[in-house]
């Protein structure tokens, strides 16, 4: 998919995977409004090295529709567990060098304790339940990430004939 | 039945496409595909246990029975962020 793919969802929230810099100043102002007490955001970056290697640079690869899908939940979850206003996630894809931004969440709440909750909780789950890959390349060879397994429902048990 | 399936990260390195089309019998799970793949191609085998399965963008247990098009996706431990 070559453009960004962008929403709005309910609560007026923005959810962006983008293949160019992340605009963070624009995702703060999209959520911070006269309501709000308390704008808190992550931003996620690019490291140099990796358990003590060098690290070149990295390349974000996704399954852009569901992970999509998942960072639509993520936003709708939050609303359900905190008081808070909106959000904004943005997740970038493809090639980023050190130091660019590779996720950013911003989280307006009336009162900065949501507001803190809530973003740390939007990034602990994107690391979980997004279905989106980082390679770390290095002067001597690539290597994908160590990741999360997320969490996979039960199985339904399997429907008995009828007798 | 007709089911789309994608690889991603390291498991498209080893099956070499990000996506791939088969036909299955009637009541074939996913764990059955997973199992015809990783007889085509033995180095996805040992990643069986490192992996999970989506089916049409949720993520779905091996024990799901697929449906005529189906879009199927294994996933390996993500690392978003």
């Amino acid at each position: 998919m070559g453009a960004n793919t962008l929403a709005f969802s309910a609560h007026d929230d923005l959810i962006l995977l983008v293949r160019d810099r992340i605009e963070v100043d624009a995702l703060i102002k999209h959520v911070r409004q006269p309501g709000d007490g308390a704008v808190v955001t992550f931003d996620g970056c690019v490291r140099n090295q990796s358990h003590g290697r060098a690290t070149l640079y990295l390349e974000y690869e996704a399954y852009e529709s569901m992970a999509f899908e998942k960072m639509r939940e993520i936003a709708a979850s939050l609303h359900t567990l905190f008081a808070i206003d909106s959000l904004a996630i943005a997740h970038r894809l493809g090639r980023l060098e050190i130091g660019e931004t590779s996720v950013f969440i911003a989280v307006s709440a009336p009162h900065r304790k949501a507001a803190f909750e809530a973003c740390r909780h939007a990034i602990d789950t994107l690391k979980k339940t997004v279905p989106i890959w980082k390679k770390e390349f290095f002067e001597d060879g690539a290597v994908w990430a160590d990741g999360e397994l997320p969490p996979v429902p039960a199985a339904t048990p399997a429907a008995k004939p009828a007798s | 039945m007709h089911t789309r399936v994608l690889f991603f990260g390291k498991l498209k390195e080893i099956t070499g496409a990000a996506e791939q089309s088969v036909e299955l019998r009637s009541g074939a799970t996913i764990a059955d595909l997973f199992e015809r793949f990783a007889h085509n191609t033995p180095a996805l085998a040992p990643y069986r246990s490192s992996v999970v399965a989506s089916r049409n963008q949720e993520f779905a247990p091996w024990s799901t029975v697929l449906e005529h098009g189906d879009e199927i996706a294994f996933l390996p431990p993500v690392s978003g962020g």
